[in-house]
C-alpha cells in the first residue's frame, strides 16, 4: 500500500530568497564553472563566487565556520558609522584577535619586537576618510596590501605550504573590491587565519578596527570591505580600526555533492595539486575513501533529481543518513530523515546498518519527535554487477531504489477514529 | 421455586496476566461492547437451592461453583471502579508513609487480579472443544458475538480457538471438553499451537478485539493473485463474475512482452522496428521507409562485405538483435519464406530508381499503408568514402590549406614536444572554447549534463534520474514466501462492526503479521513478501514485547519530484 504524501511544513520566517534550484545556468549567457581543492580527504572550495553559487542555488555544502550557509563575520552586530557600515566588535574581543594575529606573526618566525611593532601599527585608530579612500582605490589599497606584505619576507611562504598565487592578485578588479581581501586569502587555502596586513600595532592602544574579511556587501550604507572593523568598549565610544586578522571562510562539500557537481552537472572541476581530477578518478578516490560511497551516490543523486534537496550529516542530529529538505533548509523543515541501505538482487540486506526492534523504535520515537517521517531507501544491486562495472559511475544506471516510509500505528480507538480508512 | 442458576468463573494468575490486561474497562464511560460481554463484573442476584448448597457448606469448602446468596450479593454489590492510581513516586525514600501507599497500591492490585468473575449461567454459551478438528464447536446458540466471530459450517456454528479462548476471557463462553468446563489455563494450554494461533499472535488478537476491532483469520487464497490482479478482476466472494474485457491490442500477446523487452535494449534497430510495431494504428506512410532505410544503411555499413551481393536479404537481419523469434509474428499466419521476400538493399552501389515502391502489404503488420518514398536524400547521407586523390591533387590539397595559415607560427604548439603533447593542447582548446574542460569531456566517462547547453529544469532533472525507481511489488513475485512473515489476521475498524457482515467484509482496515521483539526487524525482503500476500492493503507489523505490543507499517513510497523554476 502506498503511504500519503505530507506537504512539507513550511518555515514561519523564511529570511532568504529563492535563487535558482541548481547552480547551472538556464540562460545562455552566463558560463559558471566553480573549482574545488581536494584537500586531506575533504572537498573545499575557495573563490568566495563560487562559494556563494554553489551554496545559494541548490545549498550545496557547509561553510567550515559555520552551521550551515557560509557567513561566518567576524562580528553579528553590525552597525552605521559616519555612513559606513561596519562589524562591531569589543575591546576584549579585539585584543583577542591581536593576540591571535601575533601568534601567528610567531609562528611565522618573527621575533618579538617585529611582532610588537607589527600589533603596534595595526591597532593604529583609522579614519573614516581613510577607509573611503581605500575603498574607492581598492586597486591601489590592494597593491598597499601588496607591498605591505612584501615588507615581511617569507611570511606568507612560512605559513602556507602552498605557493603564492600572484595571478589571484592580479585578477582582482576594483569592483571586486570589497571581495578583495579573500581573494587574497586565497593565497593560504590551508591555514585559515591570515594576517591581513603586517603592520605593527601595540596592544596598550585601543585596537584598531578592520572590517571584516567576509564580504556582505549591503548596497547602502557602503561597507568598506574587509580589513576594518567598529571597536566598542562598552560603551558609546566606536573607534575605527584595522582588523589584525581576517577569517577566511570556505565551503566545505560532502563526497556525494562534489561528485554530484562534477558528474551530474558538469559544472564543477576538483583539484588536486593542482591537477584537475577527471570523473573516473575522482570517483575510484571517493569510493577509496568510503566503502559504501556507491550506495549513498546513488541515494543522493535519485533524491536531487526529484527536485529535492538532501542534506547530509544528519547523522550526528538524528541518527540518519540524509535529510530531505523541499527547496532548501531556509524555506522548509525537513520532511524526511532517509537511512540508506544496501540490497541484493534478493532483496537481501547486507547490514550497513543492522537494525533491531529497539532500535527501529528509538529511531522512529526521534523522528516523530521532530515531525519528521522516516524513511528507508534501498539501493538495489543487480546480480550480475561485476567490480569492473562498479568501477565506473556507469554502473549507477543499473541500480535501482526503493523508497519505503515506517510509521507507527497508534492502535487505541481514538487513533483509529482519526485516520481515514 | 425458579433458581437461576450462577456459576463463577475463576480467573487464576498467569504470570502474563497483568491487571491491565483485563476486558478494559473505560472509566467515566459506558461500555458499549458490541461484541461480547467484556465486563468481568456481571453481576445478578439469584437465589439457589437453599439445601444444595447448606450441604456443602459444611466441612471442608469444596470449591462449588454456585454461589450462595451471601456470594452473590457480595459480589454484585462489590465496586466496579477500577483502583485510581495515584501520583508517581520516582525515587524510594523509604519513609513509612511510602511503604504503606506502595503496599495498599499492591494490595488493591491483588484483589483485582485475585477477584473472581460471576456470570450468570444462563448467559453462558456452552461449547465443545474438538481437538481433531481444532475448533470448538457451540452447543447453546450463540450471542452477539456471532455477529463478527465465528462460522457455520455443516449447518453447526462453529469457533476458531483463538476466538474461543477470547470470549472465555470475557466470560460469555463456557468450552467443555469431555463434559468437563475447562478453565482459562486449559484453554491457554490447549487452544494455542503452532497449528492454529500462537501465543505472540493470540495475545495480538485479544489485544485488538479489546480495542473493538474485528479481527480474522488471513486466508491468502482469497486474496486474489498478482496475475488476476493485473487483469483488474473486481474482488468480490461472487466467483461468477465475468471477467472484464480486455483492452483489445493488436498485437498478440508474445509479441507485447517482446515490445516491452526490446525496447529495453539499447540496440537503436531494435527500438525503430519497435516502433514499427507498436504505431501500426496509425498511418506511418513516411515512418516506415524511413527506418527501412536506417535499418539498411546500418546494416551496410556493419557488413561491407556483402554489401555488393545484391537482393534476396531477409527482412530481419540476424546480427542485429538476438531474439528474433519473438519478432515474427505468431499469430498462427504461416512462416514466411524470406529468401524469396527481396529487401531492398540501398547501400549498395549498383543503380538504383530514384524512389522506392511501396511493399507488399501481406509483409506488413496490421493495416498499415505504405507509399512511395524518394530515396535520393538518404543515399547522399551513405556510403561516404574517402575521395581517392593522386599524389598531384593530394599536394593541392596542402598548398590550398598552407597558404591559409601556419601552425608552427602559435607559440604553444611550438612548446608541444610531441604529438600527445600536441593533442592534449588541442583538445584543451576545444574545451575552452566549448567551455567543457577537457579533463571532464575527453576522459571514458563524461558528466551527464553540458552546463553551456542550458536546459529547464525538469528536463535537467529528467537526464540526472539515473537510477531507476522500484515499487514494492516489482520482483515481488520471485520472492519465495516464507513463515515468519506470513499475514495472520485481517483487522476491520470498530466502527463498521454495526452493519458487519461476516459472509461479505469488505476490505479490512489492515493486515497484521507477528513477530516477536527479539526478532529481526523485516528487511526488503519480507516487506516484499508481505506486500505480495497483502495487494494493496497496508501490512502492520505486530511486535511483541512480553505483553507489550507496537504496531509499525512498513509502507511503499515513491517520492514526489519537486520542480520549482
Amino acid at each position: 500500500m502506498q503511504a500519503e504524501f505530507r506537504a512539507p511544513r513550511r518555515r514561519t520566517r523564511v529570511y532568504e530568497e529563492y535563487e535558482a534550484p541548481l547552480p547551472v545556468s538556464r540562460d545562455a549567457e552566463e558560463k559558471s564553472h566553480f573549482r574545488a581543492e581536494f584537500i586531506n580527504q575533504h572537498v573545499l572550495v575557495h573563490h568566495p563566487d563560487h562559494i556563494h553559487k554553489i551554496h545559494n542555488q541548490g545549498y550545496f555544502g557547509k561553510g567550515i565556520l559555520s552551521r550551515a550557509r557560509p557567513d561566518h563575520s567576524i562580528s553579528d552586530q553590525w552597525e552605521q558609522h559616519e555612513g559606513l557600515m561596519l562589524p562591531v566588535v569589543t575591546q576584549s574581543r579585539y585584543e583577542e584577535l591581536l593576540s591571535w594575529a601575533g601568534s601567528v606573526l610567531y609562528a611565522q618566525g618573527l621575533d618579538e619586537d617585529a611582532v610588537n611593532q607589527t600589533l603596534l601599527g595595526l591597532s593604529q585608530p583609522v579614519d573614516v576618510e581613510d577607509v573611503r579612500r581605500e575603498m574607492e582605490g581598492g586597486e591601489n589599497g590592494q597593491r598597499r596590501e601588496k607591498e605591505v606584505k612584501e615588507e615581511e619576507p617569507g611570511t606568507e611562504g612560512g605559513v602556507c605550504p602552498q605557493t603564492k598565487r600572484p595571478l589571484d592578485e592580479s585578477k582582482v578588479e576594483p569592483e571586486t573590491k570589497r571581495c578583495n581581501r579573500s581573494e587574497s586569502q586565497d593565497l593560504n587555502p590551508v591555514c585559515d587565519l591570515s594576517p591581513s596586513s603586517d603592520q605593527e600595532s601595540d596592544s596598550n592602544h585601543d585596537p584598531t578596527s578592520d572590517s571584516d574579511s567576509d564580504s556582505d556587501c549591503d548596497p547602502d550604507p557602503l561597507v568598506p570591505g574587509p580589513g576594518f572593523v567598529l571597536v566598542s568598549d562598552g560603551e558609546e565610544v566606536r573607534e575605527v580600526r584595522r582588523c589584525p586578522l581576517t577569517l577566511t571562510e570556505y565551503l566545505q562539500l560532502s563526497l556525494e555533492e562534489a561528485f554530484f557537481l562534477v558528474y551530474s552537472l558538469g559544472c564543477l572541476s576538483v583539484y588536486l595539486n593542482q591537477e584537475p581530477l577527471s570523473i573516473l578518478q575522482l570517483w575510484q578516490t571517493f569510493r577509496s575513501l568510503r566503502p559504501d560511497f556507491i550506495s549513498s551516490y546513488a541515494a543522493y543523486q535519485h533524491f536531487r533529481s526529484k527536485g529535492w534537496v538532501p542534506k547530509t550529516g544528519g547523522g550526528a542530529k538524528y541518527g540518519v543518513d540524509l535529510m530531505l529538505y523541499r527547496k532548501g533548509p531556509p524555506f522548509y523543515h525537513a520532511s524526511y530523515s532517509v537511512v540508506i541501505e544496501r540490497v541484493d538482487d534478493e532483496f537481501r540486506g547486507s547490514g550497513l546498518r543492522p537494525f533491531s526492534w529497539c532500535s527501529l523504535a528509538a529511531l522512529n520515537r526521534i523522528t516523530s519527535n521532530v515531525s519528521k517521517e522516516l524513511m528507508f531507501c534501498y539501493i538495489i544491486y543487480p546480480a550480475n554487477l561485476s567490480e569492473v562495472e562498479l568501477d565506473s559511475p556507469a554502473c549507477l544506471s543499473k541500480l535501482k531504489v526503493q523508497e519505503v516510509i515506517v510509521s507507527r500505528w497508534v492502535s487505541s480507538r481514538e487513533r483509529a477514529e482519526q485516520d481515514n480508512i | 421455586m425458579s433458581a437461576l442458576r450462577w456459576t463463577c468463573n475463576l480467573s487464576r494468575m498467569w504470570t502474563e496476566w497483568t491487571p491491565w490486561d483485563r476486558p478494559q474497562l473505560p472509566r467515566g464511560r459506558k461500555w458499549i461492547d458490541k461484541g461480547p460481554r467484556g465486563a468481568g463484573l456481571m453481576s445478578c442476584v439469584t437465589v439457589t437451592n437453599m439445601a444444595e448448597h447448606n450441604m456443602t457448606q459444611s466441612g471442608e469448602k469444596f470449591y462449588n461453583e454456585i454461589l450462595s446468596p451471601s456470594e452473590l450479593f457480595a459480589a454484585q454489590s462489590r465496586s466496579h471502579k477500577l483502583p485510581v492510581r495515584g501520583q508517581k513516586d520516582f525515587y524510594p525514600n523509604d519513609s513509612e508513609e511510602q511503604r504503606q501507599r506502595l503496599e495498599q497500591s499492591l494490595e488493591e492490585h491483588w484483589s483485582l487480579i485475585s477477584e473472581e468473575r460471576v456470570e450468570r449461567l444462563g448467559n453462558l454459551v456452552k461449547a465443545t472443544w474438538i481437538p481433531s478438528e481444532k475448533i470448538v464447536e457451540l452447543q447453546t446458540p450463540a450471542g452477539k458475538f456471532w455477529q463478527t466471530m465465528g462460522f457455520s459450517a455443516r449447518g453447526k456454528q462453529y469457533l476458531h480457538p483463538e476466538e474461543a479462548l477470547h470470549l472465555m476471557e470475557c466470560g460469555s463462553v463456557q468450552v467443555f471438553y469431555q463434559d468437563l468446563p475447562l478453565s482459562i489455563q486449559d484453554g491457554y494450554e490447549r487452544f494455542l499451537s503452532s497449528s492454529t494461533v500462537s501465543l505472540l499472535q493470540y495475545q495480538v488478537f485479544a489485544h485488538l478485539k479489546r480495542l473493538g476491532y474485528v479481527v480474522h483469520r488471513f486466508d491468502p487464497s482469497s486474496e486474489p493473485s498478482s496475475y488476476a490482479r493485473q487483469l483488474n478482476l473486481p474482488q468480490s466472494c461472487n466467483k461468477e463474475r465475468r471477467q472484464l474485457k480486455r483492452k483489445r491490442s493488436a498485437s498478440p500477446t508474445p509479441s507485447t512482452k517482446s515490445t516491452s523487452q526490446a525496447e529495453t535494449q539499447k540496440e537503436s534497430t531494435a527500438d525503430i522496428m519497435e516502433e514499427e510495431k507498436c504505431s501500426h494504428e496509425e498511418d506511418e506512410s513516411k515512418k516506415l521507409p524511413d527506418s527501412d532505410l536506417k535499418t539498411c544503411s546500418e546494416t551496410s555499413d556493419t557488413q561491407t562485405g556483402p554489401a555488393d551481393s545484391g537482393g534476396g536479404r531477409t527482412w530481419w537481419m540476424a546480427d542485429i538483435s538476438g531474439d528474433q523469434s519473438e519478432h515474427q509474428p505468431a499469430s498462427g499466419s504461416p512462416r514466411w519464406h524470406f529468401s524469396s521476400i527481396s529487401f531492398p538493399d540501398l547501400g549498395s552501389s549498383e543503380r538504383h530508381p530514384s524512389c522506392l515502391f511501396p511493399p507488399d502489404p501481406s509483409l506488413l503488420p496490421g493495416s498499415l499503408a505504405v507509399g512511395v518514398c524518394d530515396i535520393t536524400p538518404w543515399r547522399s547521407r551513405i556510403n561516404l568514402r574517402q575521395v581517392k586523390m593522386s599524389a598531384k591533387e593530394q599536394k593541392r590539397e596542402m598548398d590550398r590549406g598552407r597558404r591559409r595559415w601556419d601552425i608552427n607560427r602559435d607559440k604553444e604548439v611550438r612548446r608541444c614536444r610531441n604529438w600527445a603533447e600536441y593533442h592534449k593542447l588541442q583538445a584543451r582548446r576545444e574545451g575552452r572554447r566549448k567551455g567543457q574542460p577537457e579533463h571532464l569531456w575527453n576522459r571514458e566517462v563524461t558528466p551527464l549534463h553540458d552546463p553551456s547547453q542550458p536546459i529547464p529544469t525538469a528536463e535537467l532533472l529528467e537526464t540526472i534520474s539515473v537510477s531507476k525507481s522500484s515499487n514494492l511489488l516489482e520482483g515481488a513475485s520471485r520472492v519465495k514466501a516464507s513463515d515468519q512473515w506470513r499475514i495472520r489476521f485481517n483487522v476491520y475498524q470498530p466502527d463498521t462492526v454495526a452493519d458487519f457482515k461476516k459472509t461479505n467484509p469488505g476490505r479490512p482496515y489492515c493486515r497484521m503479521c507477528v513477530c516477536s521483539f527479539s526478532d529481526p526487524v523485516p528487511d526488503l525482503r519480507a516487506i516484499k513478501q508481505m506486500a505480495v500476500q497483502s495487494g494493496d492493503i497496508q501490512v502492520i507489523c505486530a511486535v511483541v514485547d512480553y505483553g507489550d505490543i507496537s504496531f509499525y507499517a512498513f509502507k511503499d513510497f515513491q517520492l514526489p519530484t519537486d520542480v520549482y523554476p
